[in-house]
Order: C-alpha cells, then sequence, then structure tokens
C-alpha cells in the first residue's frame, strides 16, 4: 500500500478576467491509479490540467510530488518531473511519420549530426510493445486513424519518460470500438506503474475506467469519490445541480403545422467523419423546440446544414414546405430562416462594420435600403435606429463600430438583425454564451415572443437551464445522434443522464 | 481506389503517379524528336506523341494524382505546339539555335542564381516565414560581391572574390535580420515586408553604385569567381563543353542542394525547422524555440540568396548594373513554389527555367530578337499553371506566413 | 468554442483555415478624421529622416537636397500669392489668377501632376483589392495590360473621331487591365490559389509580352524606324487634351481629373454600393459574410476584376496624356520599380482611403518628378542618385507603414497619461 499521494494540488487557484476559474482546488493523485477529473464545460478542467502541466501559473496554492513542493514553470519543466499531456487536439505534425513526431526535440543521433532513424524506429518500437500501443512507426500521421494518433501522444509522452499522464478527453474523437481499445491501454499502463488523470464528461466511461472520481462545477470541487459503489445518476447530480435562476414566464404553446422538417438528416464535418447520424425531427409554428447537448456533439454541424452553410450526406431539409436540402446561405435566407450564430465575433458580426452596415448584413440586397445597386444610407440609419430603440441596445448609435460595444448589446444587434428579417424558422445557437443577467432576460423575452407570434424556434443551447425553461419541447443529442425526448418539466439530472450517453444503460 | 499495381521490380508499372511521370516525358519527347539531332521534319510525330502524353495525363488526373495529371496535360499540349513550331522552321535555324552543349552550358549557368535564390527561400519558409525579398537579396548580393571584390583587390589580389563572395553573404544577412525581425518579432505581415525590402535593396544598391562607380560603370578588371576546369573532360564529345569549364559557384551550388537535402530531412535540425514550419505550436510544446529557428533560418536564407548574387556579378558577367537582377528572384520564388519546397524537384524546376532562358538567348541568332524576347515569359507562365494546379489546399509549409505568438 | 475576443483581437480577421495568409487588417485607421493621418505622417517623416541619413553618409547635406528636390516638385508654386493672368483652358480669353500659370513652379506642378495621375490610379487599384482582403501585387502587370491597347488602339483608325478615339482607347485599356487581374481573381475563387504569386507572374508575363510586342521585329512595333524597338505614336486625336502648358513640353492634361473622378468613384463604390458592402464585408470577416450570405468567391473575383481596371486605366491614361508611344525599354525599366509598385506604397501609406491615396499619391508624385533629371539640379545631387533615393525612402514607407505607427503612438500618450 503506498505512504500517500504521488501528486497534491493544494488550494490551487486561477483567475481571469472576469471568471474564478479554479478555486481553492484540492486534488491528489495516487501512484497506479486512473482518477478521472469530471465537469461540465467551462467548470476549471482545462485549466486545472493546463496548470499541471506549466502552460498557466497559478494565483494561490502549490503543487507537490512525492511530497515535495515543486514549481512548474514551463511545459520542459513539467515534462522533466515526469508528467505528461495528451491535449485533446492533438500536438501532432501531420506531414511527418510517427517515429518523427515521436522523437521530436530529442532525436538519436548518428555521427552526431545525422538522424539516427533506424534508432527511433527501434525505440519507438520498444515502447509501442512494452505498453500495446501499436503503432506503424514510418507511417504518417495525416494518414494515419485518430485512435492511432491518440496512440502517438500518449507514446510521445512515455519517450520522455513521463510517469503521471494527463488524458484530456480522450475519447472525444474516438469510435467506441477505439475507446474500447484505450481503456485496454490505460489498464496496461497503470498496471506498469503509470498514474493517470482521465478528463472527461462521459459518466458511463469514468465509471468503467477510474479507480476515484473527482468532480468539478464552477470553479469548486464538489466531491472526490472512488468509483467503486457509485452511479451515473449520482454522478450527473454533481455534475449539474445547481438552482434555478431563471424561469421565464410564459403562455403554454399553441403549436401549429411544422415549418422546419429535418428527415433522415446525416452530415460529415471536415475530417470526414459523419458528426450528425440520421437525425429526424420537427419544429412548428408557434413552439420552441429545445436541442440539448454536450459541446462537439454534432449540433455546429446540424444547425450549418439546415442554415445552408454546409453539405449533407444524406436526409431532406424541408422549410415551410420547400425543399432546401443543400441550398446555400442566401436561398435559405430569403426561404425564411433566421440564424443566430454561435460565435458573435467570428460568424455573426463584422465587427469593424458599424451598427448600421452589422444590421443591414442580410437586408442590405433589398429595398429600401438600396436599389439597384446604390446603397441608400438615410434609409439604413433610421432603419437602424428604429431597431437600435426596439431592441434596446446601448452603448453606441448607428454609427458606432460593432466592436465598441458590450457582448450583451451586440448579441442584441445580432437578435434584431434576425429577427427584422421576418423569418419563418428561428435558429438560435448558445443565444446567451458571455451575456449577463440582464441580457440573458432580454433574448429569453424576445424568443418567447417571436414564438408567441407563430414561428418556429429552434433553440440549441449547452446550459441546461435554459432549455428548460424556454423549450416547449427538448430533444438530447449524443454523438451525432437524437437519443431522447423530453418534456419541459424533465428534471436536469435526466437531461443530464441522456447528454452523456447514459440513458437507457447505453454502453461507450 | 488506387490502381492494383503490377509492381515488376519494385516499381508500380501501371501506378497512376508513374504513367503521369512517363506522361511528362514524352511531352518533352514531342519537342525533342523534332529538333536537332533527330530534327524529324513530320509534324506529325510530334503530335503523336504529344497525344499520347495528353492522354497518359488525363489518365492520371482521373485517378486522383492531379498534379502529375496535369503536368503531363501541360507537357503534352507543349510538345505538340513546341515541335509542331520546330517542323515548321527551316533546319538550318535549328542547327543555328539548338546547338546543345551550348545550350546545356548556358542553362547551367542561368539556373545558378536561381538555386541560390531558391534553396535560400527554401530554408526560409520551410520555417514558416515567407520570403518575397529574394529579389532584394540577390540584387544586395550582387552589388556587394563585386564591391567586395574590387576593395580587397589591392590586398588579396587573385582571392578578392573570396572576399567579394564574403561581404555579398554578410550584407545579405543584413537584409534578411531585418526581414527576420519585422516578421518574427514585430509580427508585420510578411509579404509588406518583403516587399520592402526588395524596394530598399532596389534603392540602395543603385545609391551605392552610382555614388561609386556612377560615370564609368564597375572596373573591367574584378577578379572573378574562378572556372573550375576539368582537363580530362573537356575534351568529350558532348559532355566537355558543358561540365568541363563550370564556375566554382556553379560546382557549388551541386553541393548545396545536396547539402540542403541531407540538413533539411536528415538531420535533427532539419526535422525541427519542418515542424516549427508546419505546426510551431506543436514544437514548442515540445520544447523547441520557435523563434530561435525561425531567425536562424531567415538570417541564413538572406546569405546564401546573397551568394547567389555574388556569383551573378563577379562569376557570370563581371559587372553590376541597377537593378540587374530584372526579377531573377522571382523565379527563384517561382522555382521553390513549383518544387514544392524540396531541394531536388526545385533544381529540376530551376534547370527548367534555366533553359528557357539560354534558349531565349539563342534565338535571335536565327529568328530575331522578337521571338527570344516573348520566350522569357514562359517560366512565369509555367509557374502560373503549377499554381492554378494545385486545386485548393496550400502545398507550402502549413504555418507559414502565420506569426507565432508565444502564450 | 471561443472566448470573448478583446477589442483588440476583434479587428482580426479569424485565421482562414487553408493556411493562406491575409493582408493584416490594420489598414483600415481606427481613429476617424484627422486622428487617422497621425500613422502615416508619422512613417513618412521617420522614412524621409531614414533616407536623409543615407545621404549624410555617403557625405551630402540631406537639407540641401531635400530643398533641391521641393523646389522640382512644383509644390511651392502655391506660396507665391499675387496677381497674374492666366489664359482660360480651351479658349483664347485672359482672366484674373492668383498664381502665375506660366512660372517655373508652374511646369514643376504640372510635371508633379503628371506623375501623380497614374499613381492615384494604381494606388486605387491596390486600395480596392486591400478592401477584400486581397494583395493585388500585378497593378505594374495590369497598367502595362493597359499601355499596350491604348498604344495598339491609338495608333490605329487614322481619322476616327477624337472624343471617340480617346474614348475607345480608355475604354478597352480599362477592361484590359481589369482582365489581366480577373485571371488572378479568377484562379482565387475557383481552385484558391494565392494571388500574390499569380499576380506577380502575371507581372511579368505582361512585361515579356510588351517587350515582345514593341521590341525589334515585334508585330507591334513601329512601323517606320525598325532599329528602335518602340511602338507608333498614337494618332492626335486619340491624345487627351492638355489644359495647362504646352503640348509639346508635356502639359497636364485633362487625365489628373480623370482621376480625381476615380477617386470619387471609389469612395461611391467602396461606401455607396451594395458591391462595395460586399467587398468589405468579406475582407474585414469571409466567414460572417458567408453566414449573410454573401458569396466569397465571387467578390474576390469582382474585387480583382475592378482594382485591375483602375490599374489599366492607369496605363491608358499615361498613353493618351503624354507618353504617346511606348518602347521597350520602358517597359522593362518598370519590371522593379513602375508605377504600379508606386502604387503600392501609395495604397499603403494612405491606408487604402480615398483621402489618404490622394495625399499618398501626390507625395510620391511630387517626390518622383523632384528627383528626375529634368528638374534637379545634377551640381546638388545627381539625379540617378535622387531616383534612387526616392526608391529607398519608398521601401522605407512601406517597412514603417505596417508596423501601425499611430497605435504605438497612442499607446505611449496612454502609457504617459496612466
Amino acid at each position: 500500500m503506498p505512504e500517500g499521494p504521488l501528486l497534491e494540488l493544494r488550494g490551487i487557484s486561477k483567475r481571469f478576467p472576469g471568471v474564478l476559474a479554479n478555486d481553492d482546488v484540492n486534488f491528489d493523485l495516487r501512484p497506479g491509479e486512473v482518477h478521472a477529473l469530471l465537469g461540465e464545460n467551462g467548470a476549471g478542467k482545462s485549466t486545472l490540467m493546463n496548470i499541471l502541466y506549466g502552460l498557466y501559473t497559478p494565483d494561490e496554492g502549490q503543487i507537490l510530488l512525492h511530497g515535495k513542493p515543486i514549481d512548474l514553470g514551463s511545459t520542459k519543466a513539467a515534462i522533466e518531473h515526469g508528467i505528461g499531456m495528451v491535449h485533446q487536439h492533438f500536438m501532432l505534425i501531420p506531414v511527418m511519420t510517427v517515429a518523427e513526431n515521436i522523437v521530436l526535440a530529442t532525436e538519436p543521433r548518428r555521427a552526431g549530426v545525422l538522424m539516427d532513424y533506424d534508432a527511433a524506429r527501434r525505440r519507438v518500437r520498444e515502447l509501442s510493445e512494452r505498453y500495446g500501443l501499436l503503432v506503424d512507426p514510418d507511417a504518417r500521421i495525416d494518414r494515419t486513424s485518430v485512435g492511432q494518433q491518440q496512440r502517438v501522444e500518449i507514446l510521445k509522452a512515455l519517450y520522455r519518460g513521463a510517469e503521471i499522464l494527463i488524458l484530456d478527453e480522450p475519447t472525444a474523437v474516438l469510435t467506441p470500438q477505439e475507446a474500447k481499445e484505450l481503456f485496454e491501454i490505460i489498464r496496461s499502463l497503470t498496471g506498469q506503474g503509470k498514474s493517470i488523470i482521465f478528463i472527461s464528461h462521459k459518466l458511463n466511461e469514468v465509471l468503467e475506467v477510474a479507480d476515484r472520481v473527482t468532480t468539478l462545477r464552477r470553479g469548486v470541487v464538489v466531491d472526490t469519490i472512488d468509483a467503486e459503489g457509485a452511479t451515473e445518476e449520482g454522478l450527473a447530480r454533481m455534475m449539474v445541480g445547481r438552482e434555478v435562476l431563471l424561469r421565464v414566464d410564459k403562455k403554454p404553446s399553441q403549436p401549429e403545422g411544422a415549418l422546419l422538417q429535418v428527415e433522415h438528416l446525416s452530415v460529415v464535418d471536415d475530417r470526414g467523419l459523419e458528426t450528425v447520424r440520421d437525425v429526424s425531427f420537427d419544429v412548428r409554428a408557434g413552439e420552441i423546440l429545445g436541442l440539448a447537448g454536450v459541446d462537439a456533439n454534432g449540433q455546429s454541424e446540424l444547425i450549418d446544414a439546415i442554415a445552408g452553410l454546409r453539405h449533407v450526406s444524406a436526409g431532406r431539409i424541408v422549410v415551410d414546405g420547400r425543399d432546401m436540402t443543400n441550398a446555400d446561405a442566401k436561398e435559405t435566407l430569403d426561404a425564411g430562416i433566421g440564424h443566430i450564430p454561435e460565435d458573435r465575433h467570428r460568424r455573426g458580426l463584422v465587427l469593424p462594420f458599424s451598427l448600421t452596415e452589422n444590421l443591414a448584413l442580410h437586408a442590405y440586397r433589398h429595398e429600401p435600403n438600396s436599389r439597384r445597386g446604390l446603397l441608400n444610407p438615410r434609409a439604413m440609419t433610421a432603419r437602424a435606429r428604429k431597431l437600435l430603440r426596439e431592441f434596446d441596445v446601448r452603448g453606441g448609435a448607428p454609427a458606432t463600430p460593432a466592436f465598441a460595444l458590450s457582448g450583451g448589446n451586440q448579441q442584441k444587434v445580432v437578435l434584431a438583425r434576425e429577427i427584422d428579417g421576418d423569418p419563418k424558422v428561428l435558429i438560435a445557437a448558445q443565444p446567451t454564451r458571455g451575456l449577463d443577467v440582464g441580457a440573458i432576460e432580454f433574448v429569453h423575452r424576445r424568443l418567447v415572443e417571436q414564438r408567441d407570434a407563430g414561428r418556429a424556434v429552434f433553440l440549441v443551447s449547452l446550459e441546461l437551464e435554459e432549455i428548460l425553461s424556454l423549450s416547449d419541447r427538448i430533444l438530447v443529442i449524443y454523438e451525432g445522434r437524437i437519443v431522447g425526448e423530453f418534456p419541459p418539466t424533465a428534471t436536469e439530472e435526466e437531461l443530464g443522464l441522456a447528454m452523456t450517453g447514459g440513458s437507457q444503460g447505453k454502453a461507450a | 481506389m488506387n490502381a492494383v499495381a503490377a509492381r515488376v521490380g519494385g516499381i508500380g508499372w501501371t501506378h497512376p503517379r508513374t504513367i503521369g511521370i512517363v506522361g511528362i516525358v514524352l511531352g518533352a519527347l514531342a519537342f525533342w524528336l523534332a529538333l536537332p539531332p533527330l530534327a524529324s521534319r513530320t509534324a506529325a510525330l510530334p503530335v503523336a506523341i504529344g497525344i499520347l502524353a495528353v492522354a497518359a495525363g488525363i489518365w492520371t488526373f482521373s485517378r486522383d494524382e492531379r498534379r502529375v495529371g496535369g503536368g503531363a496535360i501541360a507537357a503534352g499540349l507543349l510538345g505538340i505546339a513546341f515541335g509542331v513550331l520546330a517542323t515548321r522552321s527551316s533546319s538550318t535555324h535549328l542547327d543555328q539555335v539548338v546547338v546543345w552543349s551550348a545550350l546545356g552550358a548556358a542553362t547551367l549557368r542561368y539556373a545558378t542564381p536561381l538555386i541560390y535564390a531558391a534553396i535560400g527561400g527554401l530554408f526560409c519558409e520551410r520555417s514558416g516565414v515567407i520570403n518575397v525579398a529574394l529579389e532584394g537579396m540577390l540584387l544586395t548580393g550582387a552589388f556587394f560581391g563585386i564591391w567586395g571584390a574590387i576593395w580587397a583587390q589591392s590586398w588579396a589580389g587573385g582571392a578578392a572574390w573570396l572576399v567579394g563572395v564574403g561581404s555579398a553573404a554578410l550584407a545579405g544577412m543584413v537584409l534578411a535580420t531585418v526581414h527576420a525581425i519585422w516578421a518574427i518579432h514585430l509580427k508585420v505581415d510578411q509579404i509588406i515586408s518583403g516587399f520592402a525590402l526588395n524596394f530598399l535593396a532596389l534603392g540602395i544598391t543603385g545609391y551605392l553604385f552610382i555614388d561609386k562607380y556612377g560615370d564609368t560603370g564597375t572596373p573591367g578588371d574584378v577578379p572573378g569567381i574562378p572556372d573550375v576546369h576539368i582537363h580530362f573532360l573537356q575534351n568529350w564529345y558532348f559532355v566537355g563543353p558543358i561540365i568541363g569549364q563550370l564556375n566554382l559557384m556553379i560546382w557549388l551550388s551541386f553541393v548545396l542542394l545536396v547539402g540542403t537535402y541531407i540538413l533539411v530531412f536528415r538531420t535533427p535540425f532539419g526535422l525541427r525547422l519542418r515542424a516549427v514550419g508546419e505546426h510551431p505550436r506543436a514544437a514548442d510544446t515540445v520544447g523547441i524555440s520557435v523563434y530561435k529557428v525561425r531567425y536562424v533560418a531567415v538570417i541564413a536564407s538572406g546569405a546564401i540568396a546573397a551568394m547567389g548574387g555574388a556569383y551573378l556579378s563577379i562569376g557570370f558577367v563581371h559587372s553590376f548594373n541597377e537593378g540587374m537582377t530584372n526579377g531573377t528572384g522571382f523565379i527563384g520564388l517561382a522555382a521553390l513554389v513549383f518544387g514544392k519546397w524540396r531541394p531536388f524537384p526545385t533544381w529540376g524546376a530551376t534547370l527548367l527555367f534555366g533553359f528557357s532562358s539560354a534558349l531565349a538567348d539563342r534565338l535571335p541568332n536565327a529568328y530575331g530578337n522578337q521571338w527570344g524576347t516573348l520566350f522569357q515569359a514562359l517560366p512565369y507562365l509555367l509557374t502560373l499553371v503549377a499554381v492554378a494546379g494545385v486545386i485548393g489546399r496550400s502545398i507550402g509549409p502549413a504555418a507559414a506566413g502565420r506569426p507565432y505568438e508565444k502564450q | 468554442m471561443t472566448d470573448e475576443l478583446s477589442a483588440e483581437e476583434a479587428i482580426e480577421p479569424p485565421p482562414p483555415p487553408d493556411g493562406i495568409p491575409q493582408p493584416q487588417q490594420h489598414f483600415r485607421s481606427r481613429f476617424g478624421g484627422l486622428k487617422g493621418a497621425i500613422a502615416p505622417l508619422l512613417t513618412t517623416i521617420l522614412a524621409f529622416f531614414m533616407g536623409g541619413l543615407v545621404v549624410l553618409l555617403t557625405g551630402k547635406n540631406p537639407l540641401r537636397v531635400y530643398k533641391a528636390v521641393w523646389d522640382g516638385t512644383g509644390l511651392n508654386w502655391f506660396v507665391h500669392v499675387g496677381h497674374h493672368s492666366a489664359r482660360v483652358p480651351f479658349g483664347t480669353a485672359h482672366m484674373w489668377f492668383p498664381w502665375d500659370t506660366a512660372s517655373i513652379a508652374a511646369q514643376n506642378l504640372q510635371q508633379t501632376l503628371l506623375v501623380t495621375t497614374p499613381i492615384i490610379l494604381t494606388g486605387l487599384a491596390v486600395a480596392f483589392a486591400f478592401r477584400c482582403g486581397m494583395f493585388n501585387i500585378g497593378g505594374q502587370g495590369q497598367y502595362f495590360a493597359g499601355t499596350i491597347f491604348a498604344v495598339w488602339l491609338g495608333s490605329s483608325f487614322n481619322g476616327m473621331a477624337p472624343w471617340l478615339h480617346v474614348l475607345l482607347c480608355l475604354a478597352v485599356g480599362t477592361v484590359a487591365g481589369a482582365v489581366w487581374a480577373g485571371i488572378a481573381g479568377i484562379l482565387k475563387a475557383t481552385v484558391g490559389a494565392h494571388e500574390v504569386i499569380s499576380t506577380i507572374m502575371l507581372n511579368w508575363i505582361a512585361i515579356w509580352v510588351g517587350s515582345y510586342l514593341f521590341g525589334q521585329g515585334g508585330p507591334l512595333q513601329n512601323s517606320a524606324q525598325k532599329s528602335i524597338p518602340i511602338s507608333n505614336d498614337i494618332f492626335d486625336g486619340a491624345k487627351l487634351p492638355v489644359f495647362w502648358g504646352l503640348k509639346l513640353l508635356q502639359g497636364l492634361s485633362i487625365g489628373i481629373f480623370i482621376a480625381l473622378a476615380m477617386l470619387i468613384v471609389y469612395w461611391i463604390v467602396i461606401n455607396r454600393t451594395t458591391l462595395g458592402f460586399e467587398v468589405r464585408a468579406v475582407g474585414f470577416n469571409p466567414e460572417a459574410a458567408r453566414y449573410g450570405g454573401v458569396s466569397v468567391a465571387r467578390n474576390y473575383f469582382l474585387a480583382m476584376a475592378i482594382s485591375g481596371a483602375f490599374a489599366g486605366l492607369a496605363g491608358a491614361v499615361d498613353i493618351t496624356g503624354w507618353e504617346y508611344r511606348i518602347g521597350q525599354n520602358d517597359i522593362q525599366l518598370g519590371g522593379s520599380s513602375g508605377i504600379g509598385f508606386i502604387g503600392l506604397a501609395a495604397a499603403l501609406l494612405g491606408r487604402n482611403t480615398t483621402l489618404g491615396v490622394g495625399f499618398a499619391s501626390l507625395l510620391f508624385g511630387a517626390l518622383i518628378n523632384g528627383t528626375s533629371g529634368r528638374q534637379l539640379d545634377p551640381s546638388i545631387f545627381r539625379p540617378d542618385l535622387a531616383g534612387n533615393l526616392t526608391t529607398i525612402i519608398q521601401g522605407l514607407v512601406i517597412l514603417f507603414v505596417g508596423l501601425n505607427l499611430g497605435g504605438v503612438w497612442v499607446w505611449l500618450k496612454r502609457r504617459r497619461g496612466a
């Protein structure tokens, strides 16, 4: 039985402008254990691990290795102390081989100047066999599967002598089969004395592979428990449970015909992976359909496909009776789809443009904003003034550039533009991300207003309370599939379970 | 999807890529057959072979080897065009122009400054810093090379050219250092800073040239970089005139090519260089200093490109004139792009461009000045086609042009 | 998922997905009005200062040199106000005028404005492309496209009605420039070929084709003098009317008004048309533009074509305005430092705005004229030295422009105040 923890984080606090990412966090790791770090997006997991890997310095607290305090000022220091990290987004060079990526910066040499490829290959094969991580040293990274790339990343850390491995959401990019193989590898690694920190939000996997589980919520440690005897429901409660802040006052909905019909839709992402799998649903006039799910489970690609920004590989999209599958963005807008994008800085607004211009981003083509190709600035400004007043946008006049506004007001501008376009279907993707309470309330009220005016509102959000408070129906998406439909009276635990693949005892 | 290869002797004979390369060779053949010494007079022959080349190209293209396929189609079409043109002109004219030994020697001479410029560019761009200032570096080397040689004449005598090459390299490094600071630390747009340096080099070399040698030009007795005479080769039938008395710098350029290949693809330094150019953050996370590698690469590129300029002024034309490089640096850049940032394909591109310059030089012998002039446009046209042929994805080092922010 | 961006980062467009670099968007000054002129002013002063250092280091007096250059520019014409009598343009009557229209300074000013004209146009070419986020380095080649067609058409069709002849030359020259740039635009829009490489290649292709056309034995070579590689002169009917000075002494044609009109056209297109709206949106944030339904590829093509049109017009205006012919030599000389490249400097210095490009073009026009062999007294400073000095200053300007000195100045002020 080991005497004390191998690694200890005591009282770690880290503050970024506007947010306390880690608040007096205590965490320890025993030799040979798999310790899972659980939490939602923004809970502080990545920050904590980045501190451990030397990428950030903590504002308070200390880190002890073998009982002695250490200073981790850089990744180099972390590597020297035997800490290795496998990032969620791989740090591999696509055009180089597996062996080259692994030995980079600590290359074996021949005659002092030349690279000894044979020695590199040998060493890689040795490691590969010792830990059961089968890779081909001469394969180019961009021709290997994601699962293999992950093994390369792990080998990279092991090659540099890592005793502690941090795996950041390792199964996020794996197929179920590859995930199983990964768990085998983890068991093999711990069997050989390595200790592993496993960051995840997938409850079933956590229970399968971890010895202990620490849950973080909003930068604070909720609890550290043994995995043995824990249940998914219990973990979900720890992860998402919080008091409900806002419940919007709304009349019961009276939905009519479907304005948006999605039938057996499949979408492939930029890497060629199918991220939306056989999804079907309707959004009816006069209702708000909420889509709940953890980030990167296919929501972005789904919305892109509906908005005409991404190609569809299978299935149909019908808007008010018209087939709009694979239409482009302009046709989709004209057909009556409004889209509040999830990233207002990158996709929603042209930040150096004035508010007038941003408000006219769709409407500039039509009268009275322009005629025969010539803009009518007076009409545009008048329209802008009206919209800014209607939507209570503060912090600027029509001529103010968009970057000068606060996040909440920027979002109001986006909202104003979309709603003024009189859409039949309004897609709202993360509409209140980064907003203060007042702005959130405003956005929510507006969405309900639209729904009452007979529009179909499709709300996609990572915030469960937002989904629960606004939606008339709730769908949950997990790994590209719709895994359940719930009424707005569902509990957060039920939704949380479905969102993390835990409903109906579903395995990875 | 790839054709199942009947692997004979280790080479996949029906592999699309091989067919594509065969197509390119056929295209060149179509033209060559119409030239002396074979000098086929029937237009049918180049047309027939050219069509074969185009067919091979189309087949290769449809098998997803777009670049090689496109190259074969282009080679086939050009082969037909030039082959037919050659069969239509008189044999005496052809004999006057196409003297292979003279063409070969001239090709090497024209290609050499391109090689230096392109290799210089290779180091710089492989580290992720775009270099459009090759023209300026070449010109700087040309001026400071001859200036150094003249200055050293009094005390170094016949070896003054060494001082010239040295001062050229030094001047090139100074220019490159400015580019490095602007691109790496000040994070200014690299294309703009490159162009600014081109203008600066043009202005400064022109200014200093006129100030020192304005009325009389550079002296005629500047010690040039010596030729290497290989006596036993010089009288060989075909090869003799071409490589029997090449300039030292030309031999050095071969060494440079091989050395660059080894350095960039067979040493740890080269691995790190390429890593920094492809994925600087990945390199950073394993402890490589991205800034340091980039600085070394950019400054080295200045030295190498400037040496090519020194060859131009004290090895080739033995004088200096304002703006004498006249776009050679850009052809070098084109050769680098054409050669996909690898030393040997780039060398092939420089030979191709050198050949077209050599041919353009000789065309006036028989056909009049104007055709020689028009032919000078060929390297640029070829590069344009090559750049267009890379459909969509950028093929250079993935992180080229983006300044690195250390977090 | 991205975090909130600070206002600083917000100005930068998101990194392109395919690795091809985009020009930094520092060029739209964040400070409107007069404050926006700070950076260009600082840049210019710094460049001239360093140019003066170069002069000093080679043993000459920079102040005397700059004074001599200034005198040659003709800008000092405005300084002497008095009572003079001037001939009404295109007429014979005389009228009162505060400046002496026949003085040496006046003639110098004519020359300056003559040189400024094409710089304004090539500057607009570069600026328009920058507004769409693209580098048009091919202004020189597009200029030559305009030149070639203007000379060719101008020296054909003897006896055509003058207004028609001039219009034809200008129109076709403009279209030629648009087509030449359009090639690069199509390549970028369809296969994503980077416009820097394609426009540079097109430059040199145009230079060599032009050299071929007007060289010895070339198809458009002078029909009378077969030994000189030069084109035919254009007919009198194809020449732009000269309104100030004598035509035989290279007086100022109405080309300057065409250039000024194009400044206004540029402003209108960029700020008051739907096309300009789309171009600017794509230039600032192609992603958001795409989300708004704008066709990014179409705008890349159109922006390059319009950009080339400006440059082609510059070539045509120069031919019909004062050059009247083109020689192989002129084409070769323009290869590395011709009008197209000066336009690049002017656009960068002028931050791609209408007023900026206008003033920056005047600056460079004055500088080039003031250092030319006609104007500069060789005993003070050799004109060919002065020409190189101009190139040095040009290079320094471009080098410093990217540093966003205006931002540095404001930052310094803030630090002192904090």
